[in-house]
C-alpha cells in the first residue's frame, strides 16, 4: 500500500520544521508516564528528600529544553533579561505550553526579597496522585519546581527551586505554591545590568 | 426511598481492597468484609461453572428479601459490587462510574502497589462526590 | 438493554482530558536520559524501559476497557486490531495499522504513523542499539498480560535506528485460562 509505513524523512534532524506545539496525548498517557517515573526513582532512594532531588533532577531537563523551544518559538530568540520579565514568562508562557493553562498566580516574598512564588490550586502532575500519610510534605511537583529552576538557570537566573503543599482555609485539598529563591548574584547582577556595565 | 449499603472491591485473587459501609446499620468490621468478599469472589467463579452454555461472565445481579447486590467484574477479574436496597435503579452506571475512577485515582497512584487494599484520598474524595448516602448522584461523565 | 457498543479511538481521543504532546515528548526524554545515566549500559536501558512499560501496561489496560467499552475479544485477531484502532489512538492520539498476519493468526505487525515519545530525538553515537521506544513494547505486553493473553513484543523497524517507520511485532505465545477456585486438580 502506497504511503502506509512511511513517516517523513529528514536526513538531519534540525531540519525538520519545527512544530508548532499544536500536537496532542491524553493526559492519562502523560500521567502513566509521569507515575512511573516516579516509581522507578522510589526504587532508587533510601529517603524522601533523595526522591525529590530526583524528581527535581528530571524537571530540569525538561526546563532547559523547554526553554531552548520556546525562545525559537515565541520570541524570536530574543532573550529575557529582567527578573520580573523572566518569571511573568515561565508563569505565563511556559505554564500555558506544558499544562495548558497560566499559572494560578505570581507573588512576590513577604519576608525575602530574593523569594518569589507561583502557585496552582492543583498541579498538572498531581492530578491523580494521593501521597500516603508516611511520606509527609513529598510532594510530586518536586519535578515541576525543576522545570522551573530549568528554565530561570538556562535563562541566566540561577535560582533554588521547591514545590510546596500550602493547606487552604475551608478547603479539603491544599494548593501547591513552587517557591523561587533566587541565588544573590541574580539580585545585585542581573542580567540587564551586566550588559548596561558591559557598554561602558 | 432506594440508597447503597455498601461497596465492595476485591482484586482478581479474590482479596479485599476496598470496603465501603454507608451507615445501614450492616457494617461488618474487617474480618468479615474479608471473609465475605472471598466467598463472593468463590461464587462469582462458581457462577460461571454452573452455567449451561459457555461464555458465562458471572453473577452480575443476585436479589433477595432485604437487598440488590450488583456485581461488575473488568476483564482484568478485578470486581466491584455494591449492596444496595431492593430495586434501587442505576446500580450499574455506577458500578461502571466507580470502574473509571479507580483507573484514575487508584491505578495512576505511583504509590498504589497492585492487588494491596486502596488507600487513596482522592479515590475517597471523588467516590463520595458520586455516591451520597441516601440518594446517588452520578455526575455526567 | 443491551450495553453500549464499543467506541471508536476517535472518539475516545476527542472525549477525554488532553496535554500538549510536548510535555509528554519531553518528560519521556528525560526519563530516558535519568536510565541511562544510572545504568550507563544501554542493553539494561532497553530492558529497564521494557519493564516500566510492563508496569504501566498492567495498569492501562483497566482504562482502555473502561473507556473502551470492548467487550471479551473473539480472537487475536481482533485484539490486535483493537491495540491499533483505538489503544493508540485514545492514549496518544496516533493512528496505527495491523499488517503481516502468520497463517495460524497468531502473529502480526503493527505499524505506528507517527510517535509522540520520539519527537525531535536524535540518538548520539554512544547510544547505538538503544531502543529509544521500548517502554511501548512493554505496555502492550503488560496490558495484554492482565486479560490473559502471554505475548512476545519486539521492534522491526525504528526510525532512530536509521529505519523509515516505528514497526512492532506482536506474537501470542499463549493464552493463558481462568482459573477456578474449587476445580478439582487433576
Amino acid at each position: 500500500m502506497i504511503g502506509v509505513g512511511k513517516i517523513k524523512q529528514y536526513s538531519n534532524v534540525l531540519d525538520k520544521p519545527l512544530s508548532k506545539g499544536k500536537q496532542e496525548v491524553s493526559l492519562s498517557a502523560f500521567a502513566f508516564l509521569f507515575s512511573e517515573l516516579v516509581q522507578y526513582n522510589q526504587t532508587q532512594v533510601d529517603n524522601i528528600a533523595e526522591l525529590e532531588r530526583r524528581l527535581e533532577d528530571a524537571g530540569y531537563a525538561v526546563g532547559a529544553r523547554v526553554l531552548e523551544l520556546l525562545c525559537h518559538r515565541e520570541k524570536g530568540n530574543r532573550r529575557e533579561t529582567r527578573l520580573l520579565g523572566i518569571l511573568s514568562f515561565v508563569h505565563s508562557t511556559v505554564w500555558k505550553v506544558l499544562f495548558g493553562k497560566v499559572a494560578d498566580s505570581l507573588e512576590k516574598g513577604t519576608e525575602h526579597e530574593d523569594e518569589y512564588m507561583i502557585s496552582e490550586k492543583e498541579l498538572l502532575v498531581n492530578r491523580f496522585i494521593s501521597i500516603p500519610k508516611d511520606m509527609g510534605t513529598f510532594n510530586c511537583g518536586a519535578f515541576v519546581a525543576g522545570i522551573v529552576r530549568g528554565v530561570l538557570e538556562g535563562a541566566g537566573f540561577p535560582a533554588v527551586v521547591t514545590a510546596h503543599f500550602v493547606p487552604v482555609e475551608g478547603q479539603q485539598r491544599p494548593r501547591t505554591t513552587i517557591l523561587i529563591k533566587f541565588a544573590e548574584e541574580v539580585l545585585i547582577f542581573p542580567p540587564s545590568l551586566v550588559t548596561v556595565l558591559l557598554w561602558i | 426511598m432506594a440508597a447503597i449499603c455498601s461497596l465492595y472491591i476485591i482484586n482478581k485473587s479474590g482479596g479485599l481492597i476496598y470496603y465501603k459501609d454507608y451507615g445501614s446499620g450492616g457494617r461488618m468490621d474487617t474480618n468479615d468484609s474479608l471473609r465475605v468478599a472471598s466467598l463472593w469472589h468463590s461464587m462469582h467463579a462458581i457462577s460461571q461453572q454452573l452455567s449451561p452454555t459457555t461464555g458465562c461472565y458471572g453473577i452480575e445481579l443476585l436479589e433477595a428479601d432485604t437487598f440488590d447486590l450488583h456485581c461488575f467484574q473488568s476483564l482484568t477479574g478485578t470486581k466491584f459490587f455494591v449492596v444496595c436496597e431492593p430495586g434501587t435503579q442505576q446500580m450499574e452506571s455506577l458500578l461502571k462510574v466507580i470502574y473509571e475512577l479507580y483507573t484514575d485515582y487508584v491505578l495512576k497512584n505511583p504509590f498504589y502497589e497492585m492487588e494491596m487494599p486502596i488507600r487513596c484520598e482522592l479515590f475517597d474524595i471523588n467516590l463520595s462526590q458520586v455516591v451520597q448516602k441516601d440518594r446517588v448522584v452520578l455526575l455526567g461523565r | 438493554m443491551a450495553p453500549p457498543g464499543p467506541r471508536s479511538g476517535d472518539a475516545i481521543f476527542a472525549s477525554v482530558e488532553r496535554v500538549n504532546a510536548e510535555l509528554f515528548t519531553l518528560t519521556y526524554g528525560a526519563t530516558v536520559r535519568q536510565l541511562l545515566t544510572d545504568l550507563e549500559e544501554v542493553e539494561e536501558v532497553n530492558k529497564q524501559l521494557d519493564q516500566m512499560g510492563y508496569n504501566i501496561g498492567i495498569r492501562l489496560i483497566d482504562e482502555f476497557l473502561a473507556k473502551s467499552n470492548v467487550s471479551r475479544c473473539i480472537d487475536f485477531k481482533e485484539t490486535a486490531d483493537v491495540i491499533a484502532k483505538v489503544g493508540f489512538k485514545m492514549f496518544l492520539g496516533i493512528n496505527a495499522t495491523v499488517t503481516n498476519w502468520d497463517a495460524d493468526g497468531t502473529c502480526c505487525n503493527i505499524i505506528l504513523e507517527d510517535n509522540p515519545l520520539a519527537d525531535f530525538v536524535e540518538l548520539p553515537d554512544t547510544c547505538q542499539g538503544l531502543y529509544y521506544c521500548n517502554i511501548l513494547s512493554g505496555v502492550i505486553r503488560g496490558a495484554l498480560e492482565m486479560v490473559s493473553m502471554k505475548t512476545e513484543v519486539t521492534w522491526l523497524r525504528d526510525v532512530l535506528r536509521g529505519d523509515d517507520a516505528y514497526e512492532l511485532q506482536v506474537k501470542l505465545l499463549k493464552q493463558v485460562p481462568e482459573e477456578y477456585p474449587y476445580k478439582d486438580d487433576e
